[in-house]
């Protein structure tokens, strides 16, 4: 009974909010309270739905939405496979080996505190103004994280389960994908959050900075409607990045989630 | 009854902890203990006397000096022949059913066939009165439940020793009482040798088919044949001097 009071409540509230700010949005618009600018800063609402409307629907003239989105995605999926991979394979030998663990360690602490945008210059020159580039950017924004947490989630692994592993006859690769790995997945979990929103965050800079003839993409084609002035159509394009977003979170990690940590009760 | 072999024969063990450079003393010290097959021995004794320790040492779990050996062969790393059922209650595996977590063991032992994994699991858990639970996730059982899958899930493996620390010191002293009777029995069945630590007199003098009381450094101070008649009781005979004689000695 509270519960679902406090539920109407939160969401009543959150829908005024959404109202109040597209009014003042609107009444901002029609006033022209910027002057011979306000077009640009703020276009009518109606413009920016239209515009929404247009690109997903692909009514528009031109290269479709979609496949910007599509090159976007493309490159965001690459690159988080080749992160996440690569940094269960360095923590995992980090797990083997002690030597390789400290180094490891330290390597992660200098690049997590690396934008990859900075690395930009060298990473163009060494591929070429090519998709290769977003990869590496976003494997960059992915593997330290995801590395960090991994390697704090098997440092807490409790000792009975690892115990418990060697008795059952568990050593080596074994003992890290039948005890290491399942007891670490809530660090996991939160980890390829971090990734995600580090890649994503990467890729959209990465594309604003400089497009990819061959492959643009999501940030790419802002940049475009920028320069073009079509200022409802970049507004629109934020809006699809943040459902996009959204999408994400509700579709993939909580599902992720309610199957796993939660279903297991080791959710912290 | 002493013709029966020896499982477990520890010579000589010296145990001392080396944490950051600073060894600890011998926490336990020249010990010396056989112990026969299908045996229930009970090792009672103050606090840090050393029973976790000595455990984890013949679990293989704790690096010593000296020689524990199995039928024989001496065991230095944890194997299957000897599983340890430890008293916390968060020992099962969360990621895995019930289920999951007695047959997991068991696939890496080479049985695959899944009718065969499904009879074993279904056997065990009818043996700790726990039919039927096989889907659910160790953390939507109790305490006492947990600590039954766990037994259950030694059992399955068919070990040699079953190491017990203190598995139901946390328990309430009903459903204690209960797991004390359904060991009793599940050992009285099964082809296994159980090694059962407990601060409890009541539950060394109930479960033990011998009972031994170490003291400081490991010395064993008593060691007796439990000839009381079985079911034990507080009213059996010979009872109340088997324990004033452990109280007694627990408390000097
Ligand atoms: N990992 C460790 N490092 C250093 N010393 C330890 C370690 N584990 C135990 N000890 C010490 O060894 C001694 C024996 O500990 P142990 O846990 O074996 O006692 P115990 O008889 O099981 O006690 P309790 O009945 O309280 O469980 C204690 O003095 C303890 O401080
Ligand atoms: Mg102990």
């Amino acid at each position: 009974m509270n519960r679902s009071k406090e539920r109407l409540h939160s969401i009543l509230s959150q829908i005024l909010f959404v109202v109040l700010v597209g009014a003042c949005w609107e009444t901002v618009a029609k006033l022209k309270v910027f002057g011979t600018k306000s077009d640009l800063i703020f276009p009518p609402l109606e413009a920016i739905g239209r515009a929404f409307v247009t690109n997903i629907f692909n009514l528009g003239a031109g290269t479709s939405f979609w496949v910007y989105i599509y090159n976007s995605m493309r490159l965001l999926l690459i690159g988080l496979v080749i992160g996440i991979g690569l940094s269960f394979v360095f923590t995992g030998l980090s797990m083997i080996s002690r030597t390789f663990y400290y180094i490891y360690n330290l390597v992660v602490s200098i690049f997590d505190l690396l934008p990859g945008v900075a690395l930009l210059p060298v990473v163009i020159i060494i591929f070429g103004i090519k998709p290769a580039v977003i990869v590496f950017l976003i494997a960059h924004s992915v593997i330290w994280p995801m590395s960090r947490n991994i390697l704090d989630g098997f440092l807490a692994v409790p000792v009975i389960y690892v115990e418990a592993g060697k008795n059952i006859g568990l050593k080596g690769v074994r003992l890290l994908t039948g005890v290491y790995i399942p007891a670490t997945a809530s660090y996991v979990i939160s980890g390829l959050k971090v990734s995600w929103a580090r890649a994503w965050r990467g890729l959209i800079s990465a594309e604003m900075i400089f497009g990819i003839a061959a492959s643009p993409g999501i940030g790419f084609y802002i940049n475009q409607m920028r320069t073009n002035l079509k200022n409802a159509e970049m507004y629109a394009t934020l809006i699809v990045i943040v459902l996009i977003g959204v999408i994400v979170q509700y579709g993939i990690f909580a599902p992720i989630e309610k199957y796993t940590v939660k279903r297991w009760g080791m959710s912290k | 009854m002493s013709e029966r072999e020896t499982v477990l024969k520890i010579s000589h063990l010296n145990k001392r902890y080396q944490d950051e450079g600073n060894p600890s003393g011998n926490i336990l010290e020249d010990f010396n203990l056989e112990v026969k097959r299908n045996e229930f021995l009970c090792i009672l004794g103050p606090s840090g006397c050393g029973k976790t320790t000595l455990l984890r040492c013949i679990a293989g779990f704790e690096e010593f000096e000296g020689e524990v050996s199995i039928e024989g062969k001496a065991k230095t790393e944890p194997d299957t022949d000897r599983i340890m059922v430890f008293q916390d209650f968060n020992q099962l595996f969360p990621w895995k059913t019930v289920e999951k977590n007695i047959q997991y063991p068991l696939k890496q032992q080479g049985v695959q066939d899944k009718q065969t994994l499904q009879r074993i699991t279904a056997e065990y858990l009818e043996k700790v009165n726990l039919p039927g639970i096989e889907k659910k996730y160790p953390h939507q059982l109790s305490g006492g439940m947990k600590q039954r899958v766990a037994i259950a899930k030694a059992l399955a493996l068919k070990p040699k020793i079953i190491l017990m620390d203190e598995p139901f010191a946390a328990l309430d002293a009903m459903t204690r009482n209960r797991l004390q009777a359904e060991l009793i029995s599940i050992s009285a069945d099964e082809d296994c040798t159980f090694i059962f630590i407990t601060h409890n007199i009541q539950e060394a003098i109930v479960l033990g088919s011998r009972v031994i009381l170490m003291s400081k450094n490991g010395k064993i101070k008593i060691e007796e044949q439990n000839t009381i008649a079985r079911p034990v009781t507080p009213a059996s005979e010979g009872y109340a001097r088997m324990w004033t004689r452990l109280h007694d000695a627990l408390e000097e």
